[in-house]
């Protein structure tokens, strides 16, 4: 089997709203990531890419449209869809056929708009959503007028800490230790410093969780060249070690599972962790998909970086921002970097080869040779996990 | 801007939903809380199925849930789309069945976690019906 590494990268930063049109924004990222490698749009033979948006926005043909407008001639080209989990399924999919030979030079293309103009028409906007909202939630969860999924989060929140004798305080830490890297980050959107006090004064959104517990609407646009390690010119090469993806039978609030540990980034992670013959603490720096406080510490313990509960004095204890084995979200995470959600996976994939071709500036993780990224969809009930090696 | 949202659920209705959705949704209408059971493997779905997607069996039975609940989780919105803000919602623990989501009719300050409920029913939309649980 061919060795996949990813040899370019690039991400614009993470703002409200895209400062050129989603089409300009995917070229810009496209030519930024294939030069960030060394190579030519020419020599690029797989396309895999996000639809534009996640929400709301027309994606019919979209992979299509992007190969005519950059000119590319390829042998596979798809348009990947899977909620949060969208631009990691692209990866994947573009690492495993540039490991099976057929590939050479992949690109991972994605993008999200999350502040659309047109909504400022508001009956176009209730209309367009109310439609999507059953379509995403079911026809059942839908009629309980749920606008954003913070609901299900809000409650697998209050779950954790109540199964794990915790308090709301316990969720602030892990808000501020993540606004501290991003402080270091010209990508985040959210870099002005804040306190414990700050988290825990926010306007309520829903309880347990305020406003600085979660992560804001954003947008964004970010591209990997994945290629046969051969081609890739920059040293050291980030070689994909191993990945793993598991989806449980729910969407949103399971029916029986618990709500405070999840199954999906246990199963991935170990799929991962297999395929790459390491365990989690030999792990130098990872990148996780918590968009809320809470859900970002239970992912420290279902990717099995802790023991259940233990997460938030771990935080307290320094053990997530270089005191422990491994380092959480450097790049500020989804709680300070910021969320476009269909591009998230791949924000955390650049932050982990940048991390590991030692190029992060003041928010270097030193020594950092082993990385990991995870992306999930519908309340962790579908994660994937990448693991990254300096070689 | 409930017009607006009602003919728009009432499309996307017709689209997303089904048999077993309409199905559900006549029983609600008669003040009566129902989901399928499969008579392979007994497990109760919820929402509905016209199969079991716990053992895959084709054939599935309606049964009546129990009327009380444990109230697993709760939370509320301060904006919400159909109902007046802040709007409670929560997870309900049915015995047999699983916890769910629901429409929670009582202030979010007065709840707790185990507390127990029985169901009640709303008229979310004309004729689209939803259980909303209230504290006994």
């Amino acid at each position: 089997m061919t060795r996949a590494a990813v040899a370019g990268v690039a991400a614009i930063p993470v703002r409200r709203k895209l400062e050129r049109s989603v089409r300009d924004t995917a070229a810009g990222v496209a030519f930024a990531a294939v030069a960030d490698a060394g190579l030519d749009l020419g020599e690029i033979d797989g396309l895999f890419a996000s639809p534009p948006a996640l929400g709301g926005i027309p994606s019919f043909m979209w992979s299509c449209t992007l190969a005519h407008h950059l000119g590319l001639s390829t042998r596979t080209q798809t348009l990947v869809e899977c909620g949060g989990l969208t631009a990691a399924v692209a990866f994947k999919l573009a690492v495993q056929e540039v490991r099976s030979g057929r590939l050479r030079a992949a690109l991972v293309l994605a993008t999200d708009v999350r502040a659309d103009e047109r909504a400022d028409d508001f009956e176009f906007f209730i209309r367009n959503m109310t439609e999507q909202l059953v379509g995403l939630y079911g026809p059942h969860d839908a009629l309980y007028g749920l606008a954003a999924p913070i609901p299900y989060y809000a409650m697998s929140a209050q779950r954790y800490l109540h199964e794990h004798g915790l308090s709301r305080a316990d969720l602030a830490p892990v808000a501020v230790a993540l606004r501290d890297f991003a402080r270091d980050n010209p990508r985040a959107e959210l870099r002005k410093p804040i306190t414990e006090a700050d988290v825990l004064a926010a306007a309520p959104i829903c309880p347990p969780l305020g406003l600085l517990d979660c992560s804001a609407f954003a947008s964004g646009a970010a591209a990997a060249v994945i290629v046969s390690d051969d081609l890739a010119s920059r040293r050291p090469r980030v070689v994909v070690r191993g990945m793993g993806e598991a989806h449980e039978p729910a969407h949103f609030a399971p029916l029986r599972a618990p709500l405070s540990r999840f199954e999906s980034p246990r199963r991935a992670a170990a799929e991962a962790y297999q395929e790459a013959g390491i365990a989690a603490h030999d792990v130098d720096v990872a990148e996780v998909y918590g968009v809320f406080t809470a859900t970002e510490l239970m992912l420290y313990e279902s990717l099995g970086f802790f023991d259940e509960g233990r997460a938030p004095a771990a935080v307290r204890d320094g053990l997530t921002r270089g005191e422990g084995a491994t380092v959480f979200d450097p790049s500020g995470g989804r709680l300070s970097l910021g969320h476009p959600a269909g591009a998230t996976p791949l924000y955390s994939l650049v932050e982990i080869v940048e991390q590991l071709r030692g190029a992060c500036g003041p928010r270097q993780v030193k020594d950092a040779k082993l990385g990991l990224f995870h992306a999930e969809h519908g309340m962790l009930n579908g994660s994937f996990v990448g693991v990254l090696e300096a070689a | 801007m409930k017009e607006i949202v009602d003919a728009a659920t009432a499309g996307a209705l017709g689209l997303f939903g089904g048999a077993a959705t309409a199905e559900f949704q006549r029983r609600l209408a008669a003040k009566s809380l129902c989901s399928t059971r499969c008579t392979r493997c007994r497990a109760i779905a919820f929402p509905p199925r016209e199969f079991c997607p716990d053992c895959h069996g084709r054939e599935v039975e309606w049964v009546e849930l129990p009327r009380r609940a444990t109230l697993y989780a709760f939370t509320q919105q301060q904006r919400g789309l159909r109902f007046l803000a802040p709007e409670v919602v929560g997870l309900v623990e049915v015995e047999g069945v699983g916890h769910f989501l629901s429409r929670i009719d009582a202030p979010f300050e007065s709840l707790s976690i185990g507390q127990t409920l029985e169901v009640g029913f709303a008229e979310a939309a004309p004729g689209v019906w939803v259980h909303s649980y209230r504290p006994v």
